[in-house]
């Protein structure tokens, strides 16, 4: 059978007049909806004065106010468990995730509705249709199926699609090597990190994965590596099949950009469904094609929590759908994600938040001083260890600490594994004023 | 059946969005309805849920469905 090379040829090939024209229309539906039905966004607009008719043009969206990550947990913090960013009662909710905070242990918790969890599936088709995934693929997902967003949408999005799914889940690295192989798995789902890891093990047990799997398609998500040349070409190599970005956020609730079967070294922004600003982070002004900026995302998807302008730290340049030859009208970020214009950590597909982190360790009176060292270990996994001085007088207490911390930290990072580490007193630098706790030696992604 | 003959862009419907369009508000109908029984309640928000996708991708709705729960 043959199959048309976009999963929805009308829209991937609008011409840019009728992209926009249907991106302010949504736009302007999408604020009347979150006028009407969420506290959060009536008082953001009216203090704004902004009023959801005011939209006459795309250039208007720049009358609304900014979302932020920020504004969104205090209100998580001042009216648990989910604030007043609500468009409808959470009985209607079929789903629950969450994503690691920003100051200490309160998550962003998020809600789906049927059709909002249907539409986070349906953003990944777009995606994983366009980089090739047909019915007659065999997809393994090397994911744990957790609170953590993650994979699931891409799941579902198999599904639809009519491919064979094999759900990972909590299998040992062996015991996927061994399904991918015996299986015929044609597709994997995973980090880069996690895909490289796989690899590597593979390779230590004399299995060549680029000889003896089927795998012509690594689909990566959750780090900015998938788009990182270097990273992709190891990966490539190493697989013997075609690697292909996504990036999204929980803020969302799925991807909105993917790199297409053309491969033209940057991601299409699924325009149907969002409007993507790249902004100067330094005075706000919209950046042109080329030119680096701040991703602020407005989505059309999740009616449950609208989220509109909201500031995502990404750091992106946009560069024109020309660039590449796949025939979509969509506008690309040239090398994915490439960075975040805040301080935010990615390790192995979680966000941590040097601040967040800080928050819990003070909760223990027995240590004095603290670092937060992330490092990459065998060239292939994000590590973070947490290097920290016990007071004098407490040192007794440290055995039943390691492990309370690593547990506290895990549990307020969707289960990422921490390293702790006591190093002598006196050893790490201690600070008078502007600490500078956080040391990252991860060798800098050349584009 | 639904009323309009343009999509969200103001084009003429082609025959097959506009049997996808009739289809989807023939589910939001049954959608209403609250004598159904739950085999029949359920599925149909499924059904209704999967629509929505395909009639909002091919621009031919935006709304929200939360007051039939889906």
């Amino acid at each position: 059978m043959a199959y048309s090379e976009y999963w929805n040829p009308k829209n991937e090939k609008l011409s840019r007049e009728e992209l926009q024209a249907l991106q302010l229309l949504k736009l302007r539906r999408m604020c009347e909806w979150a006028y009407a039905t969420t506290p959060y966004h009536r008082r953001k607009f009216d203090a704004a004065g902004f009023k959801p008719e005011q939209l006459k043009s795309l250039d208007d969206i720049r009358r609304i106010p900014f979302m932020t990550r920020e504004e969104w947990m205090d209100s998580l913090l001042e009216k648990p468990l989910f604030g007043d960013i609500l468009a409808t009662d959470p009985k209607n909710a079929i789903r629950y995730h969450l994503t690691s905070g920003t100051t200490g242990r309160t998550p962003l918790r998020v809600l789906d509705s049927m059709k909002d969890w249907d539409w986070i599936s349906e953003m990944w088709c777009y995606g994983l249709w366009g980089f090739g995934i047909r019915p007659e693929d065999i997809v393994y997902f090397a994911f744990g199926y957790g609170s953590f967003i993650g994979f699931w949408g891409a799941h579902y999005a198999c599904e639809k699609m009519g491919a064979l799914v094999i759900p990972g889940g909590a299998q040992t690295t062996d015991a996927r090597i061994h399904q991918i192989i015996e299986m015929g798995v044609t597709t994997v789902c995973s980090t880069p990190t996690y895909a490289l890891h796989l690899w590597q093990k593979a390779r230590e047990r004399g299995i060549d994965l680029a000889k003896e799997s089927k795998v012509n398609k690594v689909i990566l998500s959750g780090e900015p590596a998938g788009s990182i040349p270097a990273v992709k070409h190891q990966l490539e190599e190493a697989w013997g099949a075609k690697c292909g970005d996504t990036a999204g956020m929980t803020e969302i609730g799925t991807i909105m950009i993917f790199e297409c079967s053309h491969q033209s070294g940057g991601t299409h922004i699924i325009e149907d469904h969002f409007i993507e600003e790249v902004l100067n982070p330094a005075n706000d002004e919209p950046v042109g094609y080329d030119e680096l900026g701040e991703r602020v995302v407005s989505s059309f998807g999740r009616g449950f929590i609208p989220l509109i302008r909201y500031r995502t730290k990404d750091m992106v340049m946009k560069v024109p759908a020309s660039t590449c030859s796949c025939g979509r009208t969509w506008d690309l970020y040239s090398g994915g994600i490439r960075g975040r214009w805040d301080d935010m950590k990615m390790i192995r597909g979680t966000n941590v938040y040097p601040r967040a982190v800080e928050a819990i360790i003070r909760e223990y009176v027995a240590i004095d001083e603290f670092q937060i060292y992330i490092w990459r270990k065998d060239d292939i996994q994000d590590e973070i260890t947490i290097k920290l001085e016990i007071k004098p007088g407490h040192e007794v207490e440290w055995v039943v600490l390691q492990h309370k911390l690593a547990k506290d930290l895990a549990n307020a990072h969707e289960g990422l594994r921490f390293n702790i580490e006591r190093v002598d007193y006196g050893i790490l630098p201690h600070f008078e004023l502007k600490a500078k706790r956080l040391v990252d030696v991860r060798p800098v992604a050349q584009y | 059946m639904s009323t309009t003959d343009t999509d969200l862009l103001g084009k003429a419907l082609t025959e097959q969005e506009r049997e996808l369009l009739d289809a989807y508000e023939a589910l939001k109908k049954l959608a209403a309805q609250e004598d159904l029984p739950p085999c029949a309640a359920r599925n149909v928000r499924r059904a209704l849920m999967s629509m929505w996708q395909a009639t909002n991708d091919l621009d031919l709705q935006f709304e929200q469905l939360y007051e039939f729960g889906v």
